[in-house]
C-alpha cells in the first residue's frame, strides 16, 4: 500500500502500489481535472510531486511537459503509479471554473406564444394538458402558474433558463459548467466513458444533479415553485442530448456513426433527474446527424435560415465545427473535427475562458500590442478568442508566415522588416520561435500549428459546402456565427486566420448562443416541433471523409492567406 | 562525371526541399539524360531531401503543406527515375500494412504516415479506413510484410487497436511483426500497454521509428 498525500487540501489516501496519482485523487474525491480521462494526451492532470518522487514509476510524461516542468517536479497524475509514500501539489482548475464566462443570449425572432402544456380549471381541480391530453391535476386554480425551461447542453458549459410559459418572459438565466467535462472533456472522449452501464449512469447523473442545483437556483431567485414547472427543452449535440436522455451513446463512436436517438419526442423528467413537476416532460429538438445536433436545429430555427433568401452560411464554431449552408431555403449540413484548440486545449498556454485569460488582442501601429483579460487581471493564459486574435494579427503582420511558420529572425534582432515593439517579442523557447505576449504568456510554433489544424478543419468544411451547393464567395449574402465561443470573436480574426475568405468579411454576423434562444422557441411555440421535425429530413448531410479530394482541401485550408 | 553527379544529387535534394516539383522532374530527366544510375538517383538524390523534409517537419520548420509538397516533388521525381532502374539492382523493400482500425474513417493521417513510409522505402499497402483488427492481421501475412501501422483519430475506436496484438498472440505470430500506433487519441503510454512496439506522433517520426524497428535486420 501507499499513502498519498493531496496538498493544498491536505487529503490522505491509500491506494495499492501501482495506481495512478489520477485514480487516487479521484479516491480522495478530489476533482482533479482529466478531460482526457487518464490517456495522456490532455497534459491538464499534471501536478507537482513534492516528496517521494523517486516511489513513482512514470509511464509518460515527456509527451505533454515541458522540460522546464519535468525539472520542477511535475508529473502527469495519471501517468504515475505510486510505489510508495508521496505529496503531490494538484493544481487543478476546479475553483477558477466558478468564474467561467459563459454566454446564454442568442439572436431570436418574434413568433406567438403556443403552448403544449395547457390548464384547465374544473370543478375545484385544475388539469395539466400536454399536446391536449391530460398528465395530471392539481387541488385548487393552478391555471396561472405555467413555467418552462430552455436548456443549452454544451459540451463544456450549461446554460438553463427560467420561462413563464404564459408569457413568454424569461424570469431568470443560470449557467454553469457541465460537470460531465471534469471526467472527459471532449465529445468521443465522453461517448467512450459512457459506452459502458457504469459510465452512462455516471455521465447522465452528474448532469441530472447539476441541473437540480440550477433548477434550485432558478426557482430560489425568482419565487417560482417548481411544481409549476412543466416542460423542458434540451438542445445540444447530439452527444450531449443522447448522453442527458440515458441513451448509450456508443453507436455515435463509431462508423456509420448513427445517432440511436432522433430527437422529436418528449422523455419524462422525473425519470431523468430533472427535479420539476412530477409529471413533467423534457422535449428533444430533432436531430440532423450524429455530428449535426439539436442545437444546430435549434440554430437553424433561431435564425430562420430556412427562409433566407439568397444563400446564407450558419457556422457554430467549436471544437466540432458543425454548419449549415442555405441556398433559397434548400439546406445541407456537415461536421468538421476542428478539435479542442479553440477551447485552449493543446495550447502550451491555453486554457478556458476564465479570469485571466486573454480574451483580445491586437497589434498597433507602431508595433505595440494590446490585450485584454477575462476580468482585467494580469494575463495567465489564453483562451479561444484571444488564440485567434493573437494568430490571426501576427500572421496579419508576417510575424507568421502564410504556411504558419514564424518568421526566421535574424541574429540578435528580430525579423525583417517589423517595428522593433514587435520584432522584440519574437523570441525563442525551448529552441523553437515563440511570441510573447504577456508577461509568462506565449504563443509557440506549435501552437500556431494546433491553429492550422483546427481552422483548417473549418474551412476546409466551409469549402466543401459551398462546393456542394455550388456557389462562389460572392453568391454568399450571410455568414452568421453561432455558439457561445463565437460570440467573442472578431470578424477580421476570421478572416486573418483565412478561416473565413475576405470576400465574407463584411457579411460576418455573430447571432450568439442560439442553441439556447432556439430551445426558447420550441418551448413556447408548438408549431416549431413540427416545422423543424419535418425540416431535418430534407437536410442533405454532407460526410467530409468520403467527399472526393478532401485530404487535399483540408490541407490546402491550413494556409493563412 | 563524379563532381557532376554529386551536383546533380545535391540540387535534387535541396529541390525536394523547396518544393520546387517541376526542378525535381526537370533534374531527374538530366539524370536519366546522362546515363546516371536510377537507383543511385534515388537513393542519393531523392532520398536524402525527403529526409530533410521530414526533419525540418519535426522541428516544426515545416507543416502538413509543405510536407505534401515535398513528397509531391519527390514523387515527381521517382516516376521518371523508376522505369530506368536495372532490373538486378531493383531492391526489394520492406513490406508494410497500414490501415485506420475498425469503427473510424477519418484517414488523412494515416496517408500522410503511407506517403512518408513510401518515401522512407517502404513497399506501403494501405489497407484502407473501418478495418476490423483480423484483417491487419490477415493481409499482413498474406503480403508478406513485417511492419502493421495502425491508425485512428477517435477515441472511441482506440480500444480496438489492441485486438490486432491479441490476434497476433492468439495465432502465435506475434514475433513476426513489429506494430506501430499513432492517431489523435493515442499516447506511448497507451501504446505500452496494448503492447505495440512503437508509437510516434506524426509521420516524419513514424518513418524514423520504423527504421530504428528493423535496425541491423535483414530482409
Amino acid at each position: 500500500m501507499a499513502k498519498i498525500t493531496f496538498m493544498p487540501d491536505n487529503i490522505t489516501v491509500e491506494a495499492a502500489a501501482g495506481t495512478s496519482l489520477l485514480a487516487a485523487a479521484r479516491m480522495a474525491g478530489l476533482a482533479l481535472e482529466s478531460p482526457c480521462d487518464g490517456i495522456g494526451t490532455c497534459g491538464k492532470c499534471k501536478a507537482r510531486v513534492t516528496a517521494g518522487r523517486e516511489t513513482l514509476t512514470l509511464t509518460d510524461d515527456r509527451h505533454k511537459l515541458s522540460a522546464a516542468e519535468a525539472a520542477d517536479g511535475f508529473v502527469l497524475a495519471c501517468q504515475a503509479a505510486a510505489g510508495g509514500d508521496v505529496t503531490v501539489e494538484t493544481v487543478s482548475g476546479t475553483e477558477r471554473n466558478k468564474t467561467l464566462k459563459i454566454l446564454s443570449e442568442g439572436r431570436s425572432f418574434s413568433y406567438d406564444i403556443v403552448n403544449y402544456i395547457t390548464k384547465t380549471f374544473a370543478g375545484g381541480r385544475t388539469t395539466v394538458l400536454a399536446g391536449g391530453a391530460p398528465i395530471g391535476a392539481e387541488d385548487g386554480d393552478t391555471a396561472a402558474f405555467n413555467y418552462g425551461l430552455a436548456v443549452d447542453i454544451g459540451t463544456t458549459t450549461l446554460v438553463c433558463a427560467l420561462i413563464d410559459a404564459l408569457t413568454g418572459e424569461e424570469l431568470a438565466t443560470v449557467s454553469a459548467l457541465n460537470p460531465q467535462s471534469l471526467r472527459a472533456q471532449d465529445v468521443l472522449t465522453r461517448i467512450k466513458f459512457a459506452s459502458t452501464p457504469a459510465g452512462l449512469q455516471e455521465m447522465h447523473s452528474s448532469i441530472s444533479r447539476q441541473f437540480r442545483d440550477m433548477v434550485s437556483e432558478l426557482c430560489g431567485k425568482t419565487g417560482v415553485e417548481r411544481r409549476f414547472i412543466y416542460e423542458a427543452v434540451y438542445s445540444g449535440n447530439t452527444t450531449m442530448i443522447t448522453l442527458a436522455a440515458g441513451v448509450d451513446p456508443a453507436s455515435l463512436g463509431k462508423y456509420p456513426y448513427t445517432p440511436r436517438l432522433r430527437g422529436g419526442n418528449h422523455i419524462s423528467a422525473p425519470e431523468h433527474g430533472l427535479d420539476i413537476s412530477p409529471f413533467g416532460l423534457i422535449y428533444l429538438p430533432p436531430v440532423v446527424s450524429a455530428y449535426v445536433g439539436p442545437d444546430i436545429t435549434s440554430g437553424i430555427l433561431a435564425v430562420r435560415l430556412h427562409e433566407k433568401k439568397g444563400t446564407t452560411l450558419f457556422i457554430d464554431i467549436g471544437t466540432n465545427g458543425e454548419m449549415a449552408i442555405a441556398k433559397s431555403g434548400s439546406l445541407s449540413a456537415t461536421s468538421t473535427a476542428a478539435g479542442p484548440a479553440f477551447e485552449g486545449m493543446n495550447i502550451t498556454h491555453g486554457m478556458r475562458a476564465d479570469a485571466g485569460a486573454i480574451e483580445y488582442f491586437a497589434v498597433r501601429e507602431d508595433g505595440e500590442t494590446e490585450l485584454r483579460t477575462i476580468g482585467g487581471v494580469k494575463p495567465v493564459g489564453i483562451c479561444g478568442s484571444g488564440l485567434f486574435d493573437i494568430v490571426g494579427e501576427l500572421a496579419r503582420v508576417g510575424v507568421i508566415g502564410a504556411s504558419g511558420r514564424f518568421a526566421p529572425p535574424r541574429p540578435g534582432s528580430g525579423p525583417d522588416g517589423l517595428p522593433a515593439a514587435l520584432a522584440g517579442r519574437v523570441t525563442v523557447r525551448e529552441g523553437k520561435p515563440a511570441f510573447l505576449v504577456a508577461d509568462g504568456v506565449y504563443l509557440t510554433q506549435s501552437d500556431v500549428r494546433q491553429v492550422q489544424l483546427a481552422k483548417g478543419a473549418v474551412r476546409a468544411g466551409v469549402e466543401a459546402l459551398l462546393r456542394s451547393e455550388n456557389v462562389g464567395y460572392a453568391d454568399v449574402t450571410a455568414v452568421q456565427i453561432a455558439g457561445s465561443f463565437g460570440y467573442h470573436l472578431q470578424a477580421k480574426s476570421l478572416v486573418n486566420l483565412a478561416l473565413l475568405p475576405p470576400e465574407f468579411a463584411d457579411r460576418i454576423e455573430f447571432v450568439g448562443n442560439t442553441s439556447k434562444s432556439g430551445a426558447r422557441a420550441f418551448l413556447l411555440n408548438v408549431p416549431c416541433r413540427g416545422e423543424m421535425e419535418a425540416l431535418v429530413q430534407n437536410i442533405t448531410c454532407l460526410e467530409l471523409a468520403d467527399q472526393e479530394g478532401f485530404d487535399r482541401l483540408f490541407v490546402k485550408s491550413m494556409s493563412f492567406t | 562525371m563524379t563532381v557532376l553527379k554529386e551536383e546533380l544529387y545535391q540540387k535534387m535534394s535541396a529541390a525536394i526541399v523547396e518544393m520546387e516539383e517541376d526542378l525535381v522532374a526537370e533534374l531527374s530527366r538530366q539524370a536519366v539524360r546522362e546515363g546516371i544510375d536510377a537507383f543511385e538517383a534515388i537513393d542519393q538524390g531523392l532520398t536524402p531531401g525527403m529526409e530533410r523534409a521530414g526533419q525540418l517537419f519535426e522541428e516544426e520548420e515545416y507543416f502538413v503543406p509543405e510536407l505534401l509538397m515535398c513528397a509531391d516533388a519527390m514523387n515527381a521525381g521517382i516516376d521518371i527515375l523508376k522505369p530506368h532502374i536495372k532490373a538486378d539492382e531493383a531492391k526489394v523493400k520492406r513490406k508494410a500494412v497500414i490501415g485506420v482500425i475498425e469503427g473510424d474513417t477519418h484517414d488523412i493521417g494515416k496517408n500522410l504516415v503511407k506517403l512518408m513510409l513510401e518515401t522512407g522505402g517502404f513497399d506501403v499497402i494501405d489497407v484502407g479506413r473501418d478495418i476490423p483488427a483480423a484483417e491487419f492481421v490477415e493481409r499482413a501475412k498474406s503480403e508478406g510484410a513485417e511492419l502493421i501501422c495502425v491508425s485512428t483519430l477517435m477515441t472511441t475506436t482506440m480500444d480496438a487497436m489492441a485486438y490486432v496484438i491479441s490476434i497476433l498472440k492468439e495465432q502465435g505470430i506475434r514475433d513476426r511483426f513489429k506494430v506501430i500506433v499513432g492517431g489523435g487519441p493515442i499516447s506511448p503510454g497507451f501504446a505500452a500497454k496494448i503492447g505495440a512496439d512503437g508509437y510516434s506522433r506524426n509521420a516524419a517520426e513514424a518513418v524514423r521509428l520504423a527504421h530504428k524497428l528493423f535496425e541491423g535486420k535483414d530482409l
